[in-house]
């Protein structure tokens, strides 16, 4: 397989320093993935292939772990990544109907990226956030929250100009506060 | 002891153990899909939900708390347990869905789940028949579904490697093939991907499922997600006979299942045996089934004058034979024995050119050092090796075997089933000026050498031994029938519905399956014109061996049977120079 990724010494003092908190390199996994992602903007199957090497697990169980969470990208993504939840408490408060506004408006289906790389799209499951249904989530971040096309509407033009949304409910990702790593 | 009870009947327990597998142990009946004995435990289908609950404790007096009737107070656990996960403990109270109409329930609504999904193509899938999916549904299953939407679709039909193909529609997501190469095979390739109603197995990207051992995941798919990918569409198993055999293909000796139908073997699966090979078998053994039903030998074949040979009567070939012998020196027959042959046929041939004054015997084992894994695949890659050895052949090399046969010393060859002209060690030369004669279940190089070609059973046809690697004495049952023997006549063979029921005039029978061949023994008793054998079966050969060779002291066909094949010691019996050569234990 093409090696077009890789991880340089810093990178891998910091995996290191994750295999080090736990008992088994397995409990490893997710936060590794964490910082490929970060790095690379992906975890597409090279980046897969290099993670399973360097950690020393089998590919196939990297490849489980990665397709089992929607925030892990298994292809390149837009700028933003737009989470629409579609699962049940969202979708019987419209989380297909904010879905399919969100289509119709960027001209793409779920799993798909728009043409000039802004905006990518898809559909996931319960992301925790059911009280504010129906909502969605950019790029592993922010959660977006009681969805209405025109707070859509907004959030995709502060997007296009830059401004990313504040925090309405969530606390930023979790490894980036994780002082233990810096 | 420790007790337990389940449906109110009491059980004492020895060993501590899960409950599920006690009551499989018990002869119980509980449906269940992803525990399998050799795998961990993950609970993950739900299937195998059970009531339990545990007597409450006086702590203080030590005591069971009884109710007013003096029964023990049973705390049952809140939610129903999975059984297979659930420890055996003393005093446990468990109700099945025999005693208690919330399993019941449970059982059904947990088949209703698996099933919203499942595409229920079970009149095109191989795997009907012999489905626990399908069993469990009849028997603890709803009697339809609520499920009114689309069902969900995924891959079909997908290639998951050479020899295993996926319908990922059809899996109900047990594991058992993930767990499989990650704890028995150690391969690692599988996992699930994706989750919830997307699930599948799948390798790593770019990545085929090639492991050695792959197809034993579709024989412990509870479902037909995963099928053979040579035996697809081949045959529905009710048509089929199944008949216990070995793997001929190395020195392990996996116990396996013959399947046949009109008298080809179809295909080939593990046999369960804890002492060799457990539930599983190498796919290379799985091969067998090609060389059982093709390009056999059938009927004696003869060279008159140049190199064609042509079919012969038996008549003729053993009068030709025995021409041969006439007019050879004893010193001038070589004798070659072989370890694709079973102890029954090297006894037999032995002792027939013994008699004949013939004092040396030969035989050339095939053992190709790192071509075995330490688990079911040996470097050894013939069945009866050691069987060979015990029955006092000499071991010699291709090399040394092929300068003797082309030197002037011997101007008869005979040679038991054995092809060594596909050794990679044989150097290319032919039998010389030598009358050159071949026991053979298949046409090979050697056999187009030879001057007369008798056909001789196949591991398929014949109840016959072998002595495994370990040294643990193994014998087949015959699966198909060759022209002279008859599924009808012969109690043991095994007979399946179409035997049952059809007639050989019916047009899915073919005359041609059934190969004129005899086993080897039955050959030598008729080749003596003196007529100094009185052997009527293999099963007399080997009681013969077993009551002359103490190292065969107390084998027989009906210890073979129960006890799984009987340990030989070898060890103690070898001649020293020959105990190096027998590989260690894994
Ligand atoms: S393919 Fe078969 S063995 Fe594998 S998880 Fe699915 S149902 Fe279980
Ligand atoms: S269903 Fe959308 S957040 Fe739970
Ligand atoms: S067999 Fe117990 S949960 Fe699957």
């Amino acid at each position: 397989m093409a090696e077009s990724f890789s991880f340089d010494g810093k990178d891998l003092e910091v995996i290191r320093k994750i295999l080090s908190r736990y008992p088994h390199k397995e409990a490893a996994i997710l936060p590794v993935l964490w910082y490929a992602q970060d790095k690379f903007g992906h975890t597409s199957p090279d980046v897969q292939h290099l993670v399973a090497r360097t950690l020393d697990v089998p590919e196939a169980h990297i490849h489980g772990v990665v397709s089992f969470y929607t925030q892990f990208y298994e292809k390149p993504m837009g700028r933003h990544v737009l989470d629409v939840c579609t699962c049940l408490s969202c979708q019987v408060c419209g989380g297909y109907d904010m879905l399919s506004y969100i289509e119709d408006k960027l001209g793409i289906r779920a799993g798909e990226t728009t043409p000039d790389g802004q905006f990518s799209l898809q559909s996931v499951e319960c992301l925790g956030a059911c009280g504010y249904a129906p909502m969605l989530q950019v790029t592993n971040k922010q959660y977006v929250n009681h969805l209405t096309p025109e707070k859509i509407d907004r959030l995709i033009d502060d997007l296009k100009a830059g401004i990313e949304p504040s925090f309405e409910s969530m606390p930023p990702k979790q490894h980036e506060k994780d002082n233990r790593l810096s | 002891m420790p007790e337990i009870f389940i449906d109110y009947q009491r059980f004492e327990f020895e060993q501590p153990g899960k409950v599920l597998q006690f009551m499989l142990d018990a002869g119980l009946d509980l449906p269940f899909f992803c525990y399998h004995p050799c795998l961990s435990i993950p609970a993950n289908c739900r299937q195998c939900v059970v009531k339990a609950g545990m007597p409450v404790l006086n702590r203080e007096k030590g005591t069971f708390e009884l109710d007013d009737k003096g029964e023990r107070i049973i705390r049952y656990f809140p939610k129903l347990m999975t059984a297979c996960s659930l420890d055996l403990t003393d005093g446990m109270v468990i109700h099945t869905h025999h005693s208690d109409p919330l399993v019941k329930q449970a059982q059904a609504d947990n088949l209703e789940f698996i099933l919203i999904n499942h595409p229920l193509d079970c009149p095109i899938c191989d795997q009907a028949g012999e489905c626990p999916l399908q069993i469990l549904t009849y028997k603890y299953g709803p009697e339809g579904s609520r499920f009114e939407h689309k069902k969900v679709h995924k891959p079909k039909a997908f290639r998951l490697g050479p020899r295993v193909v996926l319908d990922a529609e059809r899996c109900i997501n047990c594991t058992r093939c993930v767990r499989f190469t990650d704890e028995i095979s150690k391969s690692h390739q599988l996992t699930i991907v994706s989750r919830g109603d997307k699930n599948y197995p799948l390798t790593a990207h770019g990545q085929e499922f090639d492991d050695p051992y792959s197809l034993n995941t579709v024989d412990i798919c509870p479902v037909g997600a995963l099928t053979s990918a040579d035996f697809r569409f081949k045959a529905r198993v009710w048509e089929m006979n199944q008949t216990p055999g070995i793997d001929i293909t190395n020195g392990k000796g996996c116990n396996t299942y013959l399947w046949t139908r009109d008298n080809l073997v179809l295909r080939i699966t593990p046999r369960q045996n804890d002492h060799v090979n457990s539930h599983w078998m190498p796919d290379s053994g799985r091969l067998a089934y090609q060389r059982f039903n093709e390009n056999r030998v059938h009927r004696p074949h003869i060279k008159l004058d140049g190199n064609d040979q042509v079919r012969t009567s038996w008549n003729n070939a053993i009068l030709t034979l025995r021409e041969q012998l006439e007019k050879t020196e004893a010193s001038e027959i070589l004798a070659i024995g072989s370890p694709h042959a079973p102890v029954e046929d090297n006894y037999a041939f032995r002792k027939f050119f013994k008699m004949h004054g013939v004092s040396e015997f030969f035989f050339v084992p095939d053992i190709r050092p790192g071509s075995g894994d330490g688990f079911l695949l040996s470097d050894d890659q013939t069945p009866n090796t050691n069987g060979v050895r015990l029955l006092d052949f000499k071991e010699t090399t291709c090399k040394n075997l092929s300068s003797k046969i082309q030197g002037d010393k011997y101007k008869l060859i005979v040679l038991l089933d054995d092809s060594l002209f596909d050794r990679p060690d044989w150097p290319a030369i032919d039998p010389g000026n030598s009358y050159f004669t071949v026991w053979a279940t298949n046409h090979t190089p050697t056999t187009a050498a030879a001057h007369l070609v008798i056909p001789v059973t196949c591991a398929a046809e014949h109840a016959a031994s072998y002595v495994n690697v370990d040294g643990r004495i193994q014998r087949t049952v015959a699966a198909k029938e060759t022209r002279y023997t008859n599924r009808r006549l012969n109690l043991e063979m095994s007979m399946g519905r179409l035997d049952h029921y059809g007639t050989q005039f019916d047009n899915w029978v073919d005359e041609k399956n059934r190969i004129d061949c005899i086993p080897a023994w039955e050959f030598f008793k008729k080749l003596d014109a003196e007529a100094r054998f009185d052997w009527n079966s293999s099963r007399e050969v080997l009681n013969e061996i077993s009551r002359t060779l103490p190292v065969f002291e107390g084998v027989s066909y009906e210890r073979m049977d129960t006890l799984l094949g009987v340990p030989l010691s070898i060890s103690r019996n070898t001649p020293v120079d020959q105990k190096k050569t027998i590989e260690p234990k894994p």
